[in-house]
This record gives C-alpha cells, structure tokens and sequence, in this order.
C-alpha cells in the first residue's frame, strides 16, 4: 500500500471535461469518501484513477509513479465494481485468484493467497461456488478479496453499497471500515449517502460539479461546511436569506450587517408551542414564529413543517402537532451555518428545493 | 336469478358448444399434422421401399435394400456425405475466423462505419442467388478455383458469414463491458482479457452461430453446384441428380441423413440461444 496523490487532474468524455483541476492527497492507510450528488463526477474520478477515462490534464501519483498515461493493467489501482462485475464463469476462488494466475504466480501461492482472503472476508468453505449462487452481500465480499489478492497500491470502491437491502447494507459497511483498519489499505470510497462517508471515512471530499469543494474530517465537513452546497448536501437543508423583511424572524448574530445564507439542520431547531417570551437566550441565534403547516411521523420523533410567510421551516418534534397551530423555532448561535452572500453562490441558491 | 332448471340447460348448451370447437379443433390440428407431416410420410415410405408401381397407393415389395446400397463404403453417399461434413466444419472454421475479430469490434460502439459493415455482410444476400454464383464460378475459373475443396468453402463461407458475423455480434454486445473492465484493473492485457473473460461469455452466442453455418454449409445446394461440380459432389447435390434420374429411395434416404444433423443441433440451439442476446440482435 501507497499513499495516493492526485495533482491538478482534468478528465473527461471526449471534449466535455467533467473534472476540473483536482487536487487530493490520501495518506498511506486512510480512507477518503468521495461525496457528492449524482452527475458530480466521482465515479469519473474513479475511473480516471483505474484509467478507463483518459486524462487530459495533471497527474496522478501512486506511490511515488506517476501512473497517468499507463494502460489500466500497469496501475495497481484496483476497483470494486458498483455492478461487483464478478466472472459468472469462474468460481469463487478463480475470481479471486485471477490477478494472481495473471501475474503467472505459482499454483500453491495463489491457493493460500486465495484462502487467506477468503478467511479474512469470511467466505471459508465457498471457494467452489459459482459466485452466480451468492447472495449480494456474499458477492460484495468477493468482489472486495478479488480486489485486494494483488495487494494494490490503492483501492477504489465505486458505491460499493449501494446494490445491498438496506439491512445487509448496515452490517457490509462496518465489516470494510474493520478491514481497512486491520489490514491499512489505501482507499478511496465513492457515495452519495452522507451517512455512509460520515460512517466509514477518515477525511470526506465534498464534490460538486466536477470540483472538490471541501476536504476535511467528517466532524469538520458537519459543524463546519465552508459553503453552502456543502452545508445543504450534509443534511443541513433549512436555508434563509437574511435579511428577510418579515417580523416573524429575528438574528441574533454578530455580524448580520451584510446580507447572509442561513443553514441549520431539523434536529437543531428546537420547537415550542409558548408564545415568545419577552427576552430571549442569550444562546438563541435564531427565532422563527410560525404555524404548523404538516408534521410527519418519523419513527423516534416528528419532523413538523412550519409556515412562517414564504418560509417552509423543517423541525423535528417529539410530538404529533394539530395543523395551524401556532410555534416557535429556536435555533442555538453554534448550528447556524451563516455564509456571506456573494455572486459566486448565486447559482447555488437557484438550485435549492427548500429555498422560497 | 338462475333457476336450477335452467342452469342445466345452461351447462348442456355449453357442453355442446365445447364438443363442437373440440371436434372443430381436432379437425384444423389434423389438416396441420397431414400439411407438416404428409410429404415426410412419403418420403419415409420411400426409403424402405425396394419397388412401388404408379397405380398401388402403397409400395408392394418393403426391404432395406437400398440402404445397405447407400452405406456401402465405396457408393457414392458415403463419399458424398464424407465431402459435406468436411466442407461443412472447414466452413465453421473459415467463418469463425473471421466474425470472432469482426464480431468483437462490431459490438463496440465506436467502431467507425459500424452499421455500413454489418450491412456488407448482407449484400451476397439482396441479389439473386443465382446471379451472384454463376458470376463467381466465372470469377474462379480465372483462379482456378472451379471445381476445387477451397472455392467451395469460399462461396459457403461467403453464405455463412452473413449469419455468424450478425450472431457474433450479438453474442459479444451482450457482454457486460464492466467484466472486461475488472480484468484490466487486475492487471490482464488486453488479449489475456479477450481470451479469458470476453470470448467464454460470448460463447454460447458463438456455438449458436457455428451451427447455423455448419447447416447452412449441409444444405448448400446452388453455390456448391455453380463452384464445385463436377468434381466436388455433396450430399444435396447427390439428392439432386438421384431425383433427376427418378431413384427415390436413394434421394428419400439421403434427404433423412440431412435432417439428422438440423433435428440435432435444433436441439443444441434451444438451449444456447438465450433470449437476452435474441434481443441484441442487430444493435
């Protein structure tokens, strides 16, 4: 295993350049989740690491070799396939072997690679299997020990999850974040579900457009998004424009001169059914009356749309609230997101669904 | 409100109506059987007849005389059928050669002129058959070809590419490109990936096009007597100039050795065709 360095990278299909100017460093034996919204140009990050996308531009380290113009087979970048694209007829231990049998290594050799790996995914015993008679978590795990048998420099995992039931889904998550630790490989993980890249990564890369937009610590990307796609894409979906114009909010901020994107998560606001109080806490950075427009049943609480003017606030509640009944919002100083307005978010803003 | 009564006379009525589309259905299935089966009835009397005269509706003397005739090892049958099969696989072979490549390139997209070549293997095929072989044998006779083993396999090869190319093109775009993908990003060149992970997936759609052309290759009739006769004589050829000369039993019996080896790989084809490559079928 190799540290993996990433330096000004462009690619993309033909002339439509789909990444621009990459820059990303993944420290010998960590993690990294790729985040972003589908069409933000992970997986062709991914598959210019492989080099099933040409690059056009910048250069990709593994190691200390610059791997950019090799042909895929010269990389020693492996992949684990959204699809698993396991070999329907070979068995287990032949998928698993076959990068060994390619590097024309030794019948025994490859034998005791193949069971060692088996032991370590926990597949003993089905090494006979035609891998069509497994089950989708069994295949991931296959998919998983093929890609590791040549002990690669770097390990990508293309949404590796994400053809798993939501059960299977839990449990094959926590068994790769075990092996990465255990066995320290290098990877770069591919999602869109922010659970998943909070869960299992050491650093998370926010994607968007082609662009990384933040790299950082999963605590980091939550409590503190530098922007406001990342923000919004980290579940912080409630989103004013301050200055509001309407009675019903009030800031109390340091700085709320200019004009501000507010963001802050349901959890965060804290609902009540009193009317105002005269003085607020001193804490409270944010308050909002309003009335219940819908409230929904969420299992372990309610998540209450509130109406305030042209606002539709999200909180979560722990109780089921009659409609039009009369609510305040308040939300802590620290779970606002406040970014200074500017033209370069402008374009943000026009794509948001809760914004209005 | 349905009174016992009638309910009765309602279940006679249908009974009725159900004996006579039985009866009208036993009918239509009996005029099917005798239009399928009919002519091949006739044809297997004739191959254990040894003499049936104009006016009996039957043969009047039974035997296997004539086909201990045919399976003579020195009759012209056993010679024939020997050419057939060896044409037949050095068809397959000649064929295969050339779709494996064409077939593979075909299935990817972008493959310049993609279309314009698959349609060029179906050209022989949009003039009149025999336009095109009478214009060949002139073209041979300038090579010397006329009349030999390797003009032969040319013009069936020729007649066979047009299904093996179409098939192997199937058969290769019904492969998932994600498996060829893995292979290279394990370390497998291009032509390691080919042999070991494209051609077995592609396989079945590739026995499938094989046999097409091994039964075209048998039932070839007019390419191989513009090309090959005199010197080259087939089974079909061999059925022609017997039913010329009015020997029925021998033409009844070759005509039952062809239909051997299409009844055989019908079955074989059954269970390779699968209906997910049927549908790539010219994409």
């Amino acid at each position: 295993m190799a540290h993996l360095h990433i330096k000004n990278l462009q690619a993309g299909y033909g002339k439509k350049m789909i990444l621009d100017n990459i820059n990303l460093t993944v420290e010998q034996g960590e993690m990294i989740a790729l985040l972003g919204p589908s069409g933000c140009g992970k997986t062709t990050l991914l598959n210019a690491l492989c080099g099933f996308v040409p690059v056009s531009n910048g250069e990709i380290f593994a190691g200390n070799r610059a791997v950019s113009q090799l042909p895929a087979e010269k990389r020693n970048i492996t992949m684990v396939f959204q699809s698993y694209a396991l070999w329907p007829h070979m068995t287990v231990a032949q998928n698993i072997g076959y990068g060994l049998k390619v590097q024309k290594a030794k019948q025994a050799e490859i034998e005791s690679r193949v069971s060692e790996l088996l032991s370590i995914v926990k597949l003993e015993g089905l090494e006979n299997e035609k891998v069509t008679a497994l089950s989708g978590g069994q295949r991931q795990r296959v998919a998983l020990a093929r890609a590791l048998a040549i002990r690669p420099d770097v390990l990508v995992l293309d949404e590796p999850l994400s053809n798993l039931d939501a059960k299977v889904r839990l449990s094959v998550r926590h068994e790769i974040k075990a092996l990465q630790k255990q066995l320290g490989f290098t990877s770069l993980i591919v999602t869109h579900d922010q659970e998943e890249a909070l869960v299992m990564a050491d650093r998370i890369a926010v994607l968007n457009q082609g662009k990384i937009e933040q790299i950082g610590t999963p605590e980091e990307i939550y409590h503190h998004p530098s922007m406001p796609f990342v923000a919004d894409f980290m579940g912080a979906e409630n989103h004013i424009e301050w200055p509001t114009n309407d009675d019903a909010f009030s800031l109390n901020l340091s700085n709320h001169a200019t004009p501000l994107d507010i963001y802050f998560r349901s959890e965060n606001a804290v609902l009540s059914t009193q009317q105002p109080a005269s003085k607020d806490d001193f804490h409270t950075g944010l308050v909002i009356n309003g009335h219940v427009e819908q409230s929904v049943f969420f299992g372990n609480n309610y998540q209450i749309s509130v109406r305030c003017g042209k606002h539709t606030i999200q909180a979560d509640h722990d109780q089921n609230l009659p409609e039009n009944t009369p609510v305040t919002l308040r939300v802590p100083t620290d779970a606002l997101h406040a970014f200074t307005k500017n033209v370069e978010h402008a374009e943000h803003q026009k794509n948001h669904a809760v914004t209005v | 409100m349905i009174y016992p009564q009638h309910k009765a006379l309602l279940d006679k009525f249908n009974i009725r109506s159900l004996r006579f589309s039985f009866w009208l259905q036993c009918v239509f299935i009996l005029l099917l059987a005798l239009a399928l089966f009919g002519p091949i009835m006739n044809l297997l009397i004739w191959t254990v007849t040894e003499s049936w005269y104009f006016p009996h509706a039957l043969p009047s003397q039974w035997g296997f005389k004539y086909w201990q005739q045919v399976f003579n090892p020195y009759s012209d049958v056993s010679g024939s059928l020997f050419t057939s099969l060896l044409i037949a696989v050095l068809t397959v072979v000649v064929c295969m050669i050339v779709s494996i490549p064409a077939g593979y390139a075909l299935s990817k997209r972008s493959m310049p002129l993609r279309i314009f070549w698959m349609l060029l293997f179906l050209i022989p095929q949009a003039f009149p058959n025999l336009t095109v072989y009478m214009n060949i044998a002139r073209l041979f006779y300038e090579f010397g070809l006329n009349g030999t083993l390797p003009g032969v396999i040319i013009v069936h090869s020729v007649h066979g590419l047009m299904f093996s190319i179409w098939i192997s093109v199937a058969a290769f775009s019904s492969t998932d490109p994600m498996l060829e993908r893995a292979s290279r990003n394990l370390g497998a060149g291009p032509f390691y990936t080919f042999f070991h992970i494209v051609l077995p997936q592609a396989a079945p759609g590739l026995i499938a096009s094989c046999i097409f052309v091994f039964l075209e290759s048998l039932d070839e009739f007019t390419g191989t007597f513009f090309v090959g006769s005199p010197n080259i004589s087939t089974l079909p050829l061999l059925l022609y100039t017997a039913s010329m000369e009015g020997n029925y039993q021998i033409a009844s019996i070759t005509a039952l050795i062809l239909l051997v080896p299409s009844i055989l790989f019908m079955v074989i084809i059954h269970k390779f065709m699968k209906p997910e490559m049927l549908s790539k079928l010219g994409k």
